[in-house]
């Protein structure tokens, strides 16, 4: 852990471990092998590049990028020049990305081919951008108001030695936009420190070393898959750049044949992993692969079951929890308590203090509901441009995570829901995790969201929305199975059999598209 | 297969395109064009187990078979073989 001590910018991680393993190969993409010291050369010369467009301290530059080596020389060569990267999500369309970029206002927007067309439509030069960088530009921008420039002509020059520019630990490294599920998105701003301390923290309870491969399939601008890079970056480790986890065939040979040590995902992502991959067919050939973990969300009981008996013997299962305003982490379980906890969210990482409050924010005792409230370095700085919704989860206790639960004899914390996703049906207080849960143990479901509709009698009604396993499976064979487990008032008045249902790319349940699901349906089908 | 090919656009179209399918070529990657995320490729994979009455086993779940009208309708013709 000695080198850790000259990490104190996002950038070092970088710049670190290209000092003491330059010949590494730090990042693997398709074709692509780069090292450490190709990267920090690249980021070096962007940087330079974004300082003579004008670029300093404090500026936003937005990337709106797959996940790629260029993404890596963006993210890294911002915060070199004393920028603030603002990762934007791939998924958004112009509507989606106009309220971002007029809140931001980018300097520098850097982009690719891809998104060239939405680009255009989004019309860039409404919100000042001065210049715009893009990864193998493919269309005319003769008429554009800013110069738009090829990514590969800035990351050429000469000069790639590190800038050395001054940075305060407490400058804004990135604004990471929440995905929005519930609600309009924020911009999570976090420090350099932010970053560096949870990143220090992951690397310590994961055990990561230089040694360490990880297989990348989230994107980077979602905070999960910016942790995978920056403590693998911080260890001198390698990751693996996989963007056809549709395909997951493909990754799951990737892994064996890069002899990959980890893997990570959301809870989709490992339902996805089980229902439709060659994963037990892979079992012994995964002989590298030292663990899983999962974050993103309550996975089931029965997921977590299936995997264990899925993976290798040998394969670690880390299940963690966190927030994008906890630049990351917060909690995990450690693998040798995977079974005994499996229900449990675990306890707090390495600087994080993490308590259980009620209304009143007084301590409640063990084994009592209340609100989950962290506190530690790696705690946001608050929303960007957003002071209010910023006052609502900040206080002297620390951030309010919104996330219900309660914490056992042992330390061990446990979410039982969500504050804003409570269910109130009649009298009765209903958490549609729980609920969630049971259609999941039937094993007849694949994927389930129970949601609470407004009903003119009682208030709420409650409405699932399912994934069956198989085509044969109908709504009243699943509801009679819920029927044995959960009392008259907790049992969803309707079941709606859906062939997938709305992600974000990173593969979160979108829980309003779910609701717009029902109203659709409801709408197109009579009587239903 | 001409056929065939006109069932798995006029899909692809509606479900994912809205029904605007301009720069959708027999060879466009789905995944490259961010046409098709996973949800997609499962919705995809049980049109064709439906429409085609074949069973899609996990390992022919890779880009070479799925990933482009044109390697779709190849693996099709390959199932039907």
């Amino acid at each position: 852990m000695g080198r850790f001590t000259y990490q104190t910018l996002t950038n070092h991680f970088l710049e670190d471990s290209a000092k003491s393993f330059p010949d590494k190969v730090a990042l693997i993409h398709e074709d692509v092998r780069a090292t450490y010291g190709q990267i920090n050369a690249k980021a070096n010369q962007l940087a330079r590049s974004l300082i003579n467009q004008g670029v300093t301290k404090g500026d936003r530059v937005a990337l709106i990028l797959e996940n790629c080596l260029e993404y890596v020389i963006s993210y890294y060569g911002v915060t070199k020049a004393g920028g603030v990267v603002a990762p934007l999500n791939t998924d958004l369309k112009p509507d989606g990305l106009r309220p971002l970029l007029g809140e931001l206002t980018p300097k520098v927007v850097i982009s690719s081919s891809r998104f060239e067309r939405i680009l255009k439509a989004t019309d860039l030069s409404t919100f000042k951008v001065q210049a715009l960088l893009l990864r193998d530009p493919k269309l005319k921008w003769s008429f554009a108001l800013f110069p738009v420039l090829p990514l590969d002509d800035l990351i050429s020059d000469e000069e790639s030695s590190n800038l050395g520019i001054q940075i305060e630990e407490s400058a804004l490294a990135s604004i990471i936009y929440t995905s929005g599920s519930t609600g309009k998105p924020k911009g999570v701003m976090l420090s350099h420190c932010n970053i560096v301390s949870n990143t220090h923290s992951i690397c310590q309870y994961l055990y990561l070393t230089e040694k360490d491969i990880q297989m990348v399939v989230l994107p980077f601008f979602y905070v999960m898959g910016k942790s995978l890079l920056n403590t693998h970056f911080a260890v001198g480790g390698a990751i693996v750049i996989n963007n056809k986890f549709a395909f997951p065939a493909t990754v799951i040979k990737q892994m064996a044949d890069e002899e990959v040590t980890g893997f990570s995902g959301v809870p989709s992502t490992y339902a996805y992993l089980l229902h439709r991959s060659p994963l037990v067919d892979y079992r012994g050939k995964l002989d590298s692969l030292r663990y899983c973990s999962q974050a993103g969300g309550h996975m089931s009981r029965r997921i977590k079951e299936e995997l264990q008996r899925s993976l290798p013997e040998h394969t670690e299962i880390f299940i963690m929890y966190g927030a994008t305003e906890a630049s990351a982490r917060l909690t995990y379980v450690e693998p040798g308590r995977f079974e005994d906890k499996m229900d449990s969210i675990g306890k707090p990482i390495p600087g994080v203090t993490l308590r259980v409050l009620d209304e009143k924010g007084q301590e409640v005792f063990i084994g009592q509901t209340g609100e989950f409230v962290a506190a530690g370095s790696n705690i946001m700085q608050g929303y960007w441009k957003q002071p209010k919704a910023t006052r609502s989860v900040l206080d002297q206790d620390g951030y309010h995570t919104g996330d219900l639960g309660f914490q056992d004899r042992e330390g061990y914390f446990y979410v039982t829901g969500r504050k804003d996703n409570l269910v109130k049906v009649g009298g009765h207080r209903i958490n549609p995790q729980e609920i969630e849960d049971v259609f999941m143990a039937t094993g007849l479901v694949l994927e389930a969201v129970v949601l609470g509709i407004p009903d003119e009698l009682l208030g709420q009604r409650l409405v699932a929305v399912v994934v069956p396993r198989g085509e044969e499976c109908s709504e009243k064979e699943i509801l009679n199975r819920c029927a044995q487990r959960l009392p008259k008032h907790k049992l969803p008045g309707k079941v709606k059999l859906v062939r997938a249902l709305p992600k974000s790319t990173s593969g979160k349940i979108e829980r309003n598209m779910c609701f717009e699901l029902i109203k659709l349906q409801s709408s197109t089908i009579p009587g239903s | 297969m001409s056929e065939v090919r006109e069932i798995i656009r006029v899909f692809i179209v509606e479900n994912f395109l809205f029904g605007n399918e301009d720069g959708l070529g027999d060879e466009t990657s789905f995944l490259d064009e961010g046409i098709i995320d996973s949800t997609g490729i499962l919705e995809l994979v049980n049109f064709c187990e439906e429409e085609f009455s074949i069973t899609v086993e996990d390992d022919e779940l890779v880009p070479e078979n799925l990933d482009s009208i044109n390697n779709v309708v190849a693996y099709l013709q390959r199932k039907a073989a």
